[in-house]
């Protein structure tokens, strides 16, 4: 499928709708089925596709909203995690989940959600999961002599999950490891996790990496710094990263990103309700242009829209794509 | 006939509830009760700790009717610390509704219609307090501070504050070590009053800091904010030795984030003292496993309308339109200032609040606090008594959901203030409104603070304040859930 010139697409996660989060929650007091609550996922997630679509993006993601966060949908689908589900109120928290043992390989289920996004749109798609280090950060590690050995032995057991979702037709994969800038004293042994997870995986692989969007809420502050050169050892085609919300000011440091790099810029503030205009979109995605040719450049929000209410995320997609546009208008004259 | 008896401070509980009960029992028996409307009387005795409030001795509170029944039901709430033994008779009388009488009484000024307490006059009074607060000291001879419980403010006491500073030495210590420390160091503190906590709390970390040779001292940039700029101003001259790293900044509690948008996410550590008790609220109920909205009228009892019209030559049926210009000008509308000070002062101490629940299936579009939605307040509720009067704390909650974004996502966020941490509480006694000098005083429902903070990512801890022995203030400290 041929792209455009600076493709737009999402991080992830779209407009949670306050319905589903009350669905979610009846489904926790067993008021309703599995089967229904897997319905209700369809039926959004078709939605949230149809959004996305009518937004004018590229690339589509089918908006993660059977997840109730990045860390849980994962924890309970990986054998060997314990979960204590009597430790959740809002289906956004985290459970308690920990792992006692060596954790064994089976599949995921997640072949399955590629399909009917695949199934639900006509245009290009990503798929993303959580990454191997942000993975180890929030399940209980009560088996592993290390951190760094819990993360590579996530990646073991995740990297045939993600063969299976190429080999059904995903060009293209994003993991999602906003906990580097968390713990950038992680790094080293963090990409060699992420290298572990995608070895063998025949699609294009994206890491993003932001500043945390708990709750909707920055988790740390800092500077991309970190990331050079470790960044330069990872065995992926692109690196989306946070520039809207917190300025382009690291946008130097990537001036000299070898020519193997794609680089998706956030250029939406996804922390707060305030609708971008097409012509801020456009500036941000110029000041990008200073430092990496348009060919390399992807167009994204800072993170996961999940947070916002759909009719911001929505007016905030076409404002991004809006402003895209006037971008690539000018780059053709 | 439910009858509710809370602690009855210093009274002599027994002999006063006996007169009660007989004097139901009696109004009964005269027919000037029914029997029906006896049967489901619900009488509350309590020791109101505001001296100066909104209540009458005796209060009677009615309802919208029920749905599932067919009779209103009735509340008489008697202030054990205002009755008077013998006297108790006349004043339910007073108070109880009549077909011919409706209580208060009919000779008695309304300054408004029923409404939510939160936009109640009550509240436009208490603004002027704090915008005229010179003048009001000036007339009464007394600092605001001098009518806090004590004479003094628990914001200052030196070990509350030395433990604040070194909390925040820490942080910053830690995030130096993660080499997260940002270049300037945003603290802020909002209703600081005359300004002593701020400046104590400068003073203590510069010392710190010096102690320590960490050189944090000089990259803190300290925002005071406050109501007006002429409070700001008498915060001025505590803070002297540290002008250099402060900003004077006016802004309004219940949204620090308009004024401060551009610090989103950079403040390291926020405080405030006594400022969400003085904060717009309202009140709801549960009877019976219905809930209902509190609505309240301002009024100026009879005989201190028929005072105040004489003292002030206005005419009874004047005194709200004059009030209202007060409320809008200031002291000066009545041409002599001290004449308007006079006139505020005498109408703010009479002033009453007349009560009524209204069922919210009455009232369809009953707004929630923002960041708190209806299924959150029913589970809340479930874990709190069938019969309870709580606060809904919409200004501190408005106030809280519109400073945490301010935070740093390592910040906290520490609160003083009198705080119920459990719906059990409510039943333990009267928790507010009461006057304080020309000022609201109001408890602040911590459980909704609480439960709104989590759903948004924030854990809300609560503390006793133990630096002063009988303290009724506690501490909130919220931190972003890592």
């Amino acid at each position: 499928m041929e792209l455009p010139i600076l493709p737009t697409t999402v991080v992830g996660s779209y407009s949670m709708p306050g319905w589903l989060e009350r669905l979610k929650t009846e489904y926790y007091a067993r008021r309703i089925s599995r089967r229904d609550l897997d319905e209700i996922h369809d039926t959004a997630v078709k939605a949230a596709i149809k959004d996305q679509e009518m937004a004018g993006l590229d690339i589509i993601s089918d908006g993660e909203l059977r997840r109730d966060n990045m860390i849980d949908y994962f924890a309970e689908r990986l054998p060997g995690v314990q979960i204590d589900h009597a430790t959740k109120k809002f289906h956004y928290d985290l459970y308690d989940s920990k792992v006692q043992g060596k954790l064994p390989i089976g599949p995921l289920g997640l072949v399955d959600d590629f399909k009917f996004l695949r199934a639900n749109t006509e245009r290009e798609t990503k798929f993303c999961i959580t990454g191997p280090h942000t993975l180890s950060k929030r399940i209980r590690n009560e088996h592993y002599p290390s951190e760094q050995e819990f993360a590579m032995d996530l990646a073991r057991v995740m990297n045939p999950e993600l063969k299976a979702i190429a080999k059904a037709g995903a060009h293209f994969i994003q993991v999602d490891e906003p906990y580097f800038s968390g713990f950038p004293e992680d790094f080293e042994w963090g990409v060699k996790a992420l290298n572990l997870l995608v070895d063998g995986v025949e699609a294009k692989v994206a890491v993003h990496i932001c500043y945390g969007n708990r709750y909707g809420k920055p988790s740390w502050e800092g500077s991309y710094e970190y990331l050079m050169p470790g960044i330069l050892d990872a065995h992926v085609q692109q690196i989306t990263l946070e520039f809207a919300r917190r300025g382009g000011e690291d946008l130097e440091i990537f001036r000299e990103l070898p020519p193997r790099f794609e680089l998706g810029i956030g250029v939406i503030d996804v922390k707060t309700q305030a609708v971008e205009t097409p012509d801020l979109v456009a500036e941000r995605i110029r000041k990008a242009l200073e430092v990496i040719p348009a060919e390399r450049l992807f167009v994204l929000p800072d993170c996961g829209l999940l947070h916002l209410s759909r009719d911001v995320a929505f007016a905030k997609l076409a404002a991004m794509v809006g402003g895209t546009h006037l971008v690539r208008k000018e780059l053709k004259h | 006939m439910i009858l509710q008896l809370n602690h009855l401070h210093r009274k002599p509980a027994a002999s006063t509830t006996q007169e009660v009960v007989d004097t139901l029992y009696a109004l009964l028996e005269e027919g000037r009760l029914e029997r029906e409307q006896f049967a489901r009387l619900r009488v509350h005795l309590d020791w109101i700790q505001y001296r100066q409030n909104f209540r009458e001795c005796v209060m009677a509170i009615g309802s919208t009717s029920d749905p599932r029944s067919e009779c209103s039901s009735l509340e008489v709430h008697i202030d054990m610390r205002q009755v008077t033994p013998g006297a108790l008779r006349d004043a339910i009388l007073r108070a109880m509704p009549s077909s011919d009488v409706p209580a208060p009484a009919q000779d008695a000024v309304f300054l408004e219609e029923f409404r939510s307490f939160r936009e109640s006059i009550a509240w436009g009074f208490n603004r002027l307090y704090w915008h005229r607060l010179a003048e009001w000291e000036e007339f009464t001879g007394r600092g605001y501070e001098q009518a806090l419980p004590g004479g003094k403010s628990d914001a200052n006491h030196p070990a509350a504050v030395a433990d604040c500073v070194a909390d925040f030495w820490t942080l910053l210590r830690d995030l130096e070590s993660h080499k997260q420390l940002p270049e300037e160091i945003f603290v802020l503190e909002i209703g600081v009053g005359m300004g002593r906590r701020a400046g104590l709390w400068m003073d203590r970390f510069r010392a710190l800091d010096a102690e320590r040779g960490t050189k944090y001292y000089p990259r803190l940039r300290f925002l005071l904010g406050d109501y007006s700029l002429a409070t700001l101003e008498r915060s001025r001259p505590v803070m002297e030795n540290h002008l250099e790293l402060c900003s004077f900044v006016v802004l309004d509690a219940l949204n620090p984030l308009k004024n401060l948008a551009f610090l989103r996410h950079k403040v390291l550590h926020i405080h405030l003292t006594n400022v969400y008790d003085n904060l717009p609220d309202e009140e709801f109920a549960r009877r019976e496993g219905q809930l209902y909205a509190v609505q309240v009228r301002a009024y100026i009892p009879p005989p201190d309308a028929a005072r105040i019209s004489g003292e002030f030559q206005i005419p009874a049926a004047d005194i709200p339109r004059t009030v209202h210009r007060l409320l809008e000008g200031g002291p000066d509308y009545l041409a002599d200032r001290k004449r308007g000070l006079a006139f505020w002062q005498e109408v703010w101490q009479a002033m009453r609040l007349e009560e009524r629940l209204v069922s919210l299936d009455d009232l369809p579009d009953v707004a929630l606090p923002t960041g708190l939605h209806q299924e959150q307040l029913e589970e809340a509720l479930e874990g709190a008594p069938s019969d309870v009067r709580f606060h809904m704390s919409s200004g501190a909650l408005e106030s809280f959901q519109n400073t945490v974004p301010l935070l740093h996502p390592r910040g906290f966020l520490q609160v003083q203030d009198i705080f119920v941490t459990n719906f059990n509480e409510y039943r333990l006694g009267f928790h507010g409104p009461g006057k304080l000098d020309g000022s609201i005083v109001n408890w602040v429902n911590g459980v909704l603070l609480r439960e709104v903070g989590e759903r948004a990512g924030y854990d809300v801890h609560f503390a006793p304040f133990h630096y002063r022995p009988g303290s009724r203030t506690s501490v909130l400290y919220t931190t972003q859930r890592e």
